[in-house]
């Protein structure tokens, strides 16, 4: 490992010569608001910083035909690698040189929260738009950190919300086996219990994260008979699961609810064969809710980039207009106040209206509790009989986030 | 829980199952192993060619049950060729050095075929579909058994037998197996060692991109497949007896079948098991199971 990493450093200290040699150019002419976004633009997430970074393009192309407070918004990219060091040192350099005024960023929770913790020292807001654990605003949250995205507890809540309608006591939960998966899991089987008290958990299995072989883990799971499985799990082990699940015949014999199984990005390339019938919840989908708002977003940025925006996209799309509102409702390029003036700040999103929760930095959005089932508009399945869950009912109070935090503290 | 006969007896085919692919990629490590002394870890890096290659020709062929066949059919053909020209362009001139180079150079081709695959298939998740016959499930014993894993206990010893049949029966196999045991004396009589480890290179990667074929159809295909697999494939080429092919078919057992019952005893630390199976194989006999070559 020694050489891999010494090849490595070369290679990077390369990159950084370079970017750096490149990026005061970019930032040539007029005052403007530079933003520094880190993200994993290499390996497998690639894919979904690249549909973020879309969404947040195309806003700002919108935004910056008018200016913000007489500027533009500006970006410059870095590439994490998926790595905390790598990022937080990427972090430093944007806020150090490049003096950004905002940090954006990124897929990993573990570099979001080493981020997170660097933006508070050095005061710089810093916008996490996809990564999910719920200690980023939750227990760790502070000052100069926001979500724009949904996070694990709000997702557990919702898969409870949805679960606690129907009529399953046995229960089971399976996922990967990292913070994410447990994560969700903790907080569905938390709500669940709250809300349905008679609710009982038969097992739990958890695999290695990208674990070739569900199957054997699926066919354990149908000899325990449960009324319903709740599978915590995200990325290819999503498609891996989708596959397991249609090659065991498991959704014709037990309810199944998964978050972001509805998610296109897993279900398109399973085409038609991925299975029908699973519940999944999700933030965001291209085709839903039809409102004008949406068919605009879908329409925009399919014209710019080819293909629907994912929920990366509209997480990118929805950041870029709270940094443009809240400056202008600002008044001025001054961090403290862009912040006051961002806590509690409401815009309409393609979903609808969203709000950036003052409390806590969380944004608070609907969820979409929808089934898998094969549609006659595309080659893929999608999600159908959507009940929407209003934001609200979906967030942990702010004195539950108080308490985590003074019991963090201690 | 309910342990009854029927959940054992599914959760033991469901093991043999994976089973199977892990020994058609580790057989070919293995083989490697013992005929060209190369601990190959770019076999893994192989297996992931194999997968994508699948995933091309299947798409290229209309995503049916033809595109499934032919990409069975060709998908290793693809990766015994980039197999060979490996071998011929570089392998070939390192034999002579010794083992830790070996390693780090193998190493270093994984990265390298690793990045290749991002370059040319690109970060996306592919997936292939098996054909009509075999999507779905059956029952057996009452409770569901996906088709596709009844496909492959068919196949795992199918591969076997016909790799037994090369190694005992053919002239060329022959040569391997002697190469494997003392290359020197096979060289002293007039055989051209080097096209011998060239044949049995290819034949290595030819199962390598076969069991990439065969998974491709059960998980997503993506970057960071071969790492998944080569550890796993390299603790059932050391516990079965480095350089034995049929030392990888009785680790590929022990592997897949203890992992599908520690998921059915134990869900929670389900992990563990198959791990904890080598570890206690490895105390009792360190050399593996069976004859290593080495």
């Amino acid at each position: 490992m020694r050489y891999r990493g010494r090849g490595f450093l070369l290679v990077f200290s390369v990159l950084i010569g370079s970017l750096l040699a490149l990026a005061p150019v970019a930032w040539a002419g007029g005052k403007v608001i530079k933003v520094g976004i880190i993200d994993c633009y290499s390996g497998p997430p690639a894919v979904y910083a690249k549909d973020a970074l879309n969404g947040f393009k195309l806003a700002l192309k919108e935004i910056n035909k008018k200016g913000v407070l007489g500027r533009k918004i500006v970006f410059t990219t870095r590439d994490t690698k998926f790595k905390v060091d790598i990022g937080l040192s990427m972090a430093k350099e944007l806020i150090m040189r490049e003096k950004v005024d905002l940090l954006v960023g990124t897929i990993s929770s573990s570099v979001a929260l080493a981020v997170s913790d660097l933006a508070r020292k050095e005061k710089v807001p810093f916008f996490v738009w996809m990564a999910k654990s719920e200690r980023i605003t939750g227990e760790l949250g502070h000052r100069y950190v926001f979500c724009t995205g949904e996070n694990t507890a709000m997702a557990g809540k919702a898969i409870a919300v949805g679960l606690s309608k129907k009529p399953y006591v046995k229960y089971w939960i399976a996922g990967d086996d990292y913070e994410y998966g447990h994560a969700i899991g903790r907080a569905a089987w938390r709500n669940l219990k709250k809300f349905k008290p008679e609710v009982k958990k038969v097992g739990e299995s958890w695999w290695k994260v990208g674990e070739p072989d569900l199957i054997p883990y699926l066919t354990a799971i149908m000899s325990a008979k449960p009324d319903a499985v709740i599978f915590c799990t995200g990325g290819r082990s999503m498609t891996n699961v989708l596959k397991a699940i249609k090659a065991t015949g498991m959704a014709k014999k037990v309810a199944i609810c998964i978050h972001t199984a509805t998610d296109h990005a897993s279900l398109k390339p399973l085409g038609p064969e991925a299975p029908e019938g699973v519940m999944g919840t999700m933030d965001y989908h291209f085709y839903y809710p039809d409102t004008p708002e949406n068919r605009a977003f879908v329409e925009a940025f399919r014209a710019a980039y080819g293909e629907p925006p994912g929920f990366p996209a509209f997480h990118g799309w929805n950041t870029a207009h709270f940094i443009a509102a809240a400056y202008r409702k600002a008044g001025e390029v001054d961090t403290e106040k862009f912040i006051d003036a961002i806590e509690g700040l409401k815009i309409m999103s393609p979903v609808g209206e969203i709000e950036m929760r003052a409390c806590d930095h969380q944004v608070v959005e609907p969820m979409f509790l929808g089934v898998t089932k094969k549609s006659p508009k595309y080659n893929f399945l999608i999600s159908s009989d959507i009940v929407t869950l209003p934001g609200p009912e979906i967030m942990p109070s702010c004195e539950e986030i108080m308490a985590l935090r003074a019991r963090a503290k201690k | 829980m309910s342990l009854d006969a029927a959940s054992l007896c599914t959760q033991l085919l469901v093991g043999l199952s994976r089973s199977m692919i892990l020994f058609i990629v580790s057989a070919g490590m293995s083989f490697i192993l013992g005929v060209l002394r190369v601990p190959n870890v770019a076999h893994g890096s192989l297996y992931m060619i194999g997968a994508f290659s699948a995933f091309s020709i299947y798409t290229y062929f209309g995503m049916g049950s033809t595109g499934f066949w032919l990409a069975l059919l060709l998908a290793p053909l693809v990766v015994a060729l980039v197999g060979f020209v490996a071998e011929r362009v570089l392998f070939c001139h390192l034999y002579e050095r010794e083992h830790l180079m070996l390693l780090l150079f193998t190493f270093a081709l994984m990265l390298i075929l690793g990045d290749l695959v991002k370059m040319v298939w690109g970060p996306e998740y592919s997936s292939i579909m098996p054909p009509g016959g075999l999507k779905g499930s059956v029952s057996i014993f009452g409770s569901a058994f996906p088709k596709y894993n009844l496909f492959l206990l068919v196949v795992g010893p199918l591969v076997a037998v016909f790799l037994w049949l090369f190694t005992n029966r053919t002239k060329m196999g022959k040569i391997c197996r002697a190469a494997a045991v003392d290359r020197e004396m096979v060289g002293a009589l007039g055989i051209n060692v080097s096209w011998v480890f060239a044949a049995a290179f290819v034949l290595g990667c030819y199962l390598a991109g076969i069991g990439g074929a065969l998974v491709a159809p059960t998980v997503s295909i993506t970057l960071g497949m071969d790492h998944d697999i080569i550890i796993e494939a390299f603790l059932i080429v050391t516990i079965g007896g480095l350089g034995n092919i049929w030392g990888a078919l009785v680790g590929s057992l022990i592997f897949g079948v203890t992992q599908a019952f520690g998921v059915l005893l134990w869900p929670q630390f389900a992990i563990v098991f198959p791990y904890a199976a080598v570890v206690t194989v490895l105390l009792l006999k360190p050399r593996g199971l069976l004859k290593s070559v080495w």
